[in-house]
């Protein structure tokens, strides 16, 4: 990082000694966090601040993050940036089962890869992947923007309700409730300052919509 | 199932004010959501759709005249049996539309429940009888007394259990908060976020300032945690006095949440995150849940964003309680709520509703022998909810081995509720779940909450009473001992002493059910 940080090493640290240094950490300058992969929930309801994870996450890493700037050196665990509100989780690496669920804001970045049920029951949230994802992604999505460079497992946009899932590779299966649909020119340029907001160098041209088919999908009258 | 044709109306035309002046009176047409009445061309009041009927009753009541009867078709719905009048209309439903029945309110017909089993008073041979009139009993109940810093105090042995925003009015919702916050009780938000006013009026302030209190003691709001996650953000979690985790619950355990399309209003869309007119279906279980160390690593981190201040409840459905309730003590929670087969819903398939689940009475045992194998019988808080309608069965779940009880369905009734079963369709006539501005005109959340708060006073009068004349000042003395069960069927279940043979069943003496 550019400027100042405080490190906070947390090995051998519960996750209340770990927070609860984090967070008076945190109220002075950005803090770099070592040997966090044990600790499970880490910068949890954070409402401002920068945190660098040095390393690996543990699960649920930024957790109702509702406004800080979370940045995963590594991996990230399962569940990544749940239920956000606001704010930006990046993780270099590969990020493991369901990152982005549930967020209702904010933006996560996955430079790597993503595992099965990422950005599920999403609300309103930017979840970009720079690699591929698992299977069903953007289940039960409600809104916001999903973006996969790469490629989608299977049932990609089981039951999605509203938001888009854009898609630079290719996918095994449609899940239900879901199309492919025409990339506008709003779209193509709200891609291409996404990728190139993310490094990454794709043609935003080539990437396909997912978008939905019906609010009411189970009980019409 | 279905209530369709289960209620006679009749007008009496010589009472009613219309059919002797056309045009005067259409209170009625007015008042009833369900279009059973109507007005024809010469203006005359009729019963034009009696099949709508869902057997309210409030027509009745506003009737100036006292010219309307509901009655029940009984002897129709009876007779036939298995093959009643709702059956056959359950059936024909299926055939016209090819889809199941949804129903709200909860369980209808009997279940094993409290009504077979008596409380034993004192006599010579027992510790005496305590005095009501004159003399203490202690009913607080302290949840997360060891393990939080801000533990929640209640006066009462009573909650009310999660009842969402979007399956209640703004208006039910806010009558719930004043009445915990006049009574020391606890309410919760449900699943559906949470009313802006709602925290500050549980805590017993009228303003968001919390300068002076309107309304003594101040009773608690607990947010729910939930697997539709809807409007949930930091600032919910730290909205509230604790942070309940939703398992199940009894009238669709291993299903979640249902709001249908209908009660999704702008603002509960806006709350929810969800588009205007969509149906919020809950999922069944966490997407963020997929092994069993996950739901622990939940109960850690949501103690973390309520900086170890916030008890953390957990409430399950009834499924296997021994089981259940033994992995949420170890998932290190302060208070678990099991709740049983006749437990309340917004809206469910009616097979669920019907069918499935635990009656509360033989969950009670198994979830208090969980917690006495672990050492946590009395540290880890157990309320018992589903079906629970006075201080009667309150004690009877206390003398169990429960902590304290939840009134849901009987606090609608308390607000005025008739239990017609429909609050899925979101016509509610006295406002309760209903969404509809007319309906929830009818609700005044001060004179709802004094309603709701004279019923918990009774209520724990009612347990006050049943716990001192069986000799105990202390709600916490009440065993099993206090109980009998006055057939075979209850004793087997439940393991309470037989009356007449003074002892559990032989099979509970040795090692007792799991």
């Amino acid at each position: 990082m550019a400027h100042a940080a405080s490190v906070l090493d947390a090995k051998g640290k519960d996750l209340r000694a770990a927070s609860t240094e984090l967070k008076s950490l945190l109220a002075k300058e950005p803090v770099v966090v070592k040997n966090a992969s044990h600790l499970h929930g880490l910068c949890g309801g954070l409402k401002r601040g920068e945190i660098t994870i040095d390393g690996d996450g543990g699960d649920y890493l930024g957790v109702v993050n509702s406004g800080a700037l979370i940045k995963v050196t590594g991996n990230a665990g399962k569940y990544v940036a749940d239920n956000m509100t606001s704010g930006k989780v990046i993780v270099e690496g590969d990020a493991d089962y369901g990152a982005g669920q549930y967020c209702y804001g904010g933006e996560v970045v996955v430079k790597g890869n993503a595992g099965d049920f990422t950005a599920t029951m999403n609300k309103g949230a930017t979840i970009v992947i720079g690699g591929d994802v698992g299977d069903e992604t953007a289940t039960y999505m409600v809104g916001g923007d999903v973006v996969i460079v790469g490629d989608a497992g299977e049932n990609l946009g089981n039951y999605l309700i509203r938001g888009n899932v854009y898609i630079g590779g290719d996918w095994v299966s449609l899940g239900h409730n879901c199309a492919v649909s025409e990339v506008g020119a709003d779209d193509v340029q709200r891609l291409e300052s996404l990728l190139k907001q993310h490094g990454a160098t794709v043609n935003a041209k080539k990437f396909r919509k997912i978008a939905p088919l019906s609010d009411k999908p189970f009980y019409s009258h | 199932m279905s209530t369709v044709g289960a209620f006679c109306v009749t007008l009496d035309k010589d009472q009613c004010i219309n059919a002797r002046m056309p045009g005067k009176c259409a209170t009625c047409v007015e008042i009833c959501p369900y279009g059973v009445y109507g007005l024809n061309e010469e203006n005359e009041v009729v019963v034009q759709n009696y099949n709508a009927c869902v057997g309210c009753r409030l027509c009745a009541e506003f009737c100036p005249e006292n010219a309307i009867r509901i009655n029940p078709a009984e002897s129709e719905l009876v007779s036939r049996f298995p093959w009643t009048l709702g059956t056959i209309e359950e059936i024909h439903h299926k055939a016209l539309t090819g889809s199941y029945g949804l129903r709200g309110f909860g369980t209808m017909g009997p279940t094993p429940h409290f009504d077979t089993i008596v409380v034993v008073p004192s006599q010579l041979a027992s510790p005496s009888p305590r005095d009501k009139y004159r003399e203490e009993c202690n009913m607080e109940v302290v949840i997360g007394e060891d393990t939080c810093e801000k533990p929640i105090r209640l006066l009462y042995p009573f909650i009310f259990p999660a009842m969402s925003y979007g399956a209640l009015s703004r208006e039910a919702k806010l009558a719930l908060a004043i009445a915990a916050a006049k009574t020391g009780i606890l309410t919760n938000t449900g699943e559906g976020g949470v009313v802006e006013e709602e925290p500050y009026y549980a805590n017993g302030y009228e303003k968001p300032s919390r300068k002076k209190k309107r309304w003594e003691p101040g009773g608690y709001l607990a947010i729910q945690w939930s697997t539709g996650r809807w409007g949930v953000s930091a600032d919910y979690v730290d909205a509230g006095d604790a942070v309940e985790v939703k398992i199940g619950q009894g009238a669709k355990p291993g299903m979640g949440g249902h709001l249908l399309g209908d009660k999704v209003t702008e603002d509960i869309a806006r709350i929810r995150g969800i588009p205007v007119g969509s149906d919020a279906l809950s999922p069944c279980r966490y997407y963020d849940v997929t092994e069993p160390g996950d739901i622990k690593k939940q109960v850690g981190f949501l103690r973390d964003i309520s900086n170890y201040e916030k008890p953390i409840l957990m409430k399950l459905g009834p499924s296997r309680p021994y089981d259940d309730v033994k992995a949420a003590a170890l998932a290190g929670v302060d208070a678990i709520s099991i709740d049983g087969l006749v437990g309340g819903t917004g809206c469910s398939p009616e097979v669920v509703t019907q069918g499935v689940g635990i009656p509360t009475i033989a969950l009670i045992g198994p979830a208090v022998r969980a917690l006495k194998d672990l050492g946590l019988h009395r540290k880890v808080k157990l309320f018992a909810l589903g079906g629970m309608r006075n201080g009667l069965d309150a004690y009877k779940a206390m003398a169990m081995g429960a902590d304290g009880v939840g009134f849901g369905s009987a606090a609608e009734i308390a607000m005025g509720c008739r239990g017609c079963m429909a609050c899925h369709q979101g016509n509610c006539p006295y406002g309760i779940t209903s969404q509809n501005p007319k309906m929830r005109e009818r609700l005044d959340p001060e004179e709802i909450g004094q309603r709701l708060a004279n019923f918990i006073n009774a209520s724990a009068e009612e347990v006050k009473i049943l716990t001192m004349l069986s000799g105990h000042s202390d709600i916490k003395e009440l065993s099993e001992e206090d109980l009998r069960a006055l057939d075979v069927d209850t004793a087997a279940i439940t393991g309470l002493k037989l009356v007449g043979y003074e002892r559990p069943l032989p099979w509970w003496e040795n090692g007792r059910g799991g």
